[in-house]
């Protein structure tokens, strides 16, 4: 048993946080905001030069081949520099979605083959709309779309729906409703296969949001902690009185506790354990609770600094609160924990901390009716 | 101890409940509801213009004494008052700070020349007032105020210069009270006055803030030479500390009566909402949506408790203290909550500008309360240090 992460999955962080520090800028942030497509097409092409794309694509099928556990450290960068591209859940759930039915025994596994070349050559991009999620994020930049009907997955030309944009509280995000219908000639999983294909989106996504606020709520304690050793009142700095060390301790010790729950959850899924469903909720729980616990705390220190449109903490805070109810809220999540948890098969207790194989596998899509 | 109203008390609520249902209406209907906390900037003129309407009915100022032309009503009668106006959705009160802080002060610390001159403007609504305390290195510190105040031999006035920050509604007043520093020697809470600054004139330049909600309610206020009469000081050169503290004790007072009912509002609209879109199925919410109506009803009692032991002569007590404390940290707990029965389509804005509905609105402004108006922190410290006497905390 190891929780360390290996010496190529640091080397692999350090080299796309290392791009995304120097090009993703709080500046650079508010100019997307006012920009048409609310993205940077460049980055994009230099984050798929980097192999990101294809990450989580089997190396039979011109991936990288690498886990869930590769790429939650990455996920994690994303958050830290609160990047507007939807990265995380492209590579993570709809290109993994896409490779997962390429590689199965699907009559449509040749067509997501060959559509998965395409993204990997970066000539076109894939997002998926779970039914949990009632928008798509940047759904405008996609030319493909994975939409759920039922259990039924539909790959659908995004020129073949009606795109509806919505607004975000976020101004990072452009988010979009899609009215479509569906058709038996875009439908490519059903029954149980399609049940579990986004059964394991939903993991994927909500492992990624939990990845995400990780490292947005590590960036805006940064944040607090610098701002606090530098704004002085009664002439010494506000961080020097034990009210504010505390507020910021409390986010330490949150936040430091949900980062092995995400390792383990990350791990879970990779291995496509019987438990992942609760790993995963668990981390996007105790994700969720750091971020929001970091935002508040992170701007009350701010004092009434925080609470303007110039201090760019607000765009840090802004996407911990959106993300935070996207792939399931918290409600959604706690439900999968004790759904496990009172299942009579469940096994607890010594030699059951990290597998559960006889464990029914549970129906998420139940679950949230 | 006898917790109920009086025959003459229910009458009186007849008679505001009548009035608002046949004034509140028409012109007015637009302002229903809007101009509250987090809207303050919002519809300001029509809100103007009803101040009048509710002055000629007598609805102004109306725990004020009868010489300065308000009711003398009791703290009953402000509490039916602020009730039914609540209740009415009556919207936010532009003329609040000179109903509820100028004219107090005025009347406890004011020459009477300045009750002349500025009570009665208050009272019929049409002059409008605006607080200059916070500067960009007096947040917490508030003593540690930097602007200046230097009396002219010439003109015989005060000439005001420095910034006061966070200046709510500075767009829409017709004066500012400043503290400034008197004594340019002095520090700390000696040597400062109280001032009563027209902001309409050169020295004065105001600047609005952009919030987190894409609204500028709060401004920046740059005095350069700014002009006040040797008549508009409030009390001596060196009492502005003690006026200024004079003045929060009225914050505390019975405008919190107000607040209350547009919480209670709030947490209606937050019960209405989770039963419509089925979020009140989920026992976790429900669980919250109890929590946050015992925190409410025990604030309503707190504040009626504190208001019938005294009626407010504008000393800090210890039980005012614990007020802000715990009425900012519910209502932030009451935006999360708000956030949590939307759901995921609580990110989604209205319309094509950046605009908030009433419940993101209130969650991200409720994120400023425990900031404004001394932080979390500072009201712990408060409480440890006036309230149960514990050691100082060292400053400086």
């Amino acid at each position: 048993m190891n929780f360390m992460s290996s010496e190529d999955q640091i080397a692999y962080r350090d080299s796309v946080a290392t791009m995304l520090a120097a090009e993703v800028t709080a500046e650079s942030i508010r100019a997307r905001w006012d920009s048409p497509k609310g993205i940077d097409e460049k980055l994009i092409e230099q984050l798929n030069e980097l192999g990101l794309n294809t990450m989580l694509v089997p190396e039979s099928c011109g991936g990288l081949g690498l886990s869930e556990l590769d790429f939650i450290l990455l996920a994690q960068e994303c958050g830290r520099a609160a990047l507007p591209e939807p990265l995380v859940d492209n590579v993570l759930v709809a290109n993994a979605m896409l490779a997962d039915v390429a590689c199965s025994d699907l009559v449509s596994a040749k067509q997501c083959e060959d559509l998965l070349s395409e993204v990997a050559a970066g000539k076109v991009m894939l997002a998926c709309g779970h039914w949990i999620n009632p928008f798509i994020n940047m759904a405008h930049i996609h030319q493909w779309l994975l939409l759920s009907h039922g259990d039924e997955v539909h790959l659908v030309e995004s020129s073949a729906v009606e795109l509806l944009p919505q607004r975000s509280a976020d101004p990072s995000r452009r988010i979009f409703k899609v009215n479509w219908q569906p058709k038996a000639e875009t439908r490519i999983a059903n029954g149980e296969a399609g049940a579990g294909l986004w059964r394991r989106a939903l993991n994927r996504g909500a492992l990624g949001v939990a990845a995400q606020l990780i490292g947005l709520s590590e960036s805006i304690l940064h944040r607090a902690v610098g701002f606090t050793a530098d704004r002085e009142q009664f002439g010494r700095p506000v961080g020097s009185n034990q009210a504010v060390k505390h507020l910021l301790a409390d986010c330490a010790v949150s936040l430091e506790f949900a980062k092995p729950v995400m390792a383990r959850a990350a791990y879970a899924v990779g291995s496509n354990s019987s438990d992942a469903d609760c790993a995963v909720s668990h981390a996007k729980v105790a994700a969720s609770r750091a971020a929001q616990l970091c935002a508040r705390h992170g701007m009350q220190v701010h004092g009434a600094m925080g609470y303007t449109w110039e201090c760019d903490l607000h765009i840090w805070m802004k996407r911990c609160w959106a993300i935070d109810k996207t792939w399931g809220d918290a409600g959604f999540h706690k439900n999968r924990i004790h759904e496990r948890l009172l299942d009579p098969s469940t096994l607890m207790g010594a030699g059951h901390t990290f597998t559960s194989a006889t464990s029914k596998t549970y129906n998420s899509q139940e679950g949230a009716a | 101890m006898k917790l109920d109203f009086s025959p003459q008390d229910e009458s009186f609520r007849q008679e505001i409940a009548n009035w608002l249902a046949n004034n509140l209406c028409g012109e007015f209907d637009i302002i229903c509801g809007r101009g509250g906390p987090g809207d303050q900037h919002s519809l300001v003129e029509e809100r103007k213009a009803w101040e009048q309407k509710l002055y000629k009915g007598g609805w102004t100022c109306i725990g004020w004494p009868t010489e300065f032309g308000g009711r003398d009503a009791s703290i009953e009668q402000q509490v039916i008052f602020n009730e039914e106006y609540a209740r009415a959705q009556g919207p936010g009160r532009a003329g609040h700070i000179g109903e509820t802080l100028v004219g107090p002060t005025l009347i406890a610390f004011g020459s009477q020349s300045q009750k002349d001159r500025y009570l009665p403007g208050i009272l019929k609504g049409e002059t409008f007032w605006c607080q200059g305390y916070s500067e960009p290195n007096a947040g917490s510190d508030l003593a540690n105020v930097k602007t200046k105040a230097v009396f002219d031999e010439t003109s015989q006035q005060w000439q005001i210069t420095g910034q006061k920050v966070w200046t709510s509604l500075a767009r829409e007043s017709d004066y500012c009270f400043v503290i400034a520093r008197t004594d340019l020697k002095s520090t700390g809470h000696r040597g400062l006055g109280f001032f009563l600054v027209p902001i309409d004139q050169p020295g004065v330049t105001v600047r609005p803030i952009k919030q987190l909600t894409g609204t500028s309610e709060f401004n920046e206020v740059f005095f350069d030479n700014a002009e006040c009469l040797d008549d508009d000081l409030v009390g001596e050169s060196g009492d502005g500390w003690k006026v200024a503290m004079g003045l929060l004790g009225f914050e505390r007072g019975v405008s919190t009566l107000g607040q209350q009912m547009l919480f209670q509002n709030e947490l209606d609209e937050v019960i209405s909402l989770a039963k419509t879109n089925g979020s009140a199925r989920n026992p976790q919410i429900r669980q919250r949506i109890a929590e946050a109506h015992i925190g409410l009803k025990i604030m309503r009692y707190n504040s009626l408790r504190i208001l019938s032991s005294e009626q407010g002569d504008g000393q800090l007590q210890k039980e005012a203290m614990i007020y802000k404390l715990y009425w900012s940290s519910w209502h932030r707990n009451l935006g999360k909550l708000a956030m949590d029965v939307m759901g995921p389509e609580g990110e989604l804005l209205q319309g094509k500008s950046y605009e908030l509905n009433s419940l993101q609105s209130m969650y991200l402004f409720s994120r400023a309360d425990t900031i404004y108006g001394g932080t979390n922190q500072i009201q712990r410290n408060l409480i440890a240090e006036r309230a149960l006497g514990m050691p100082r905390e060292p400053r400086g």
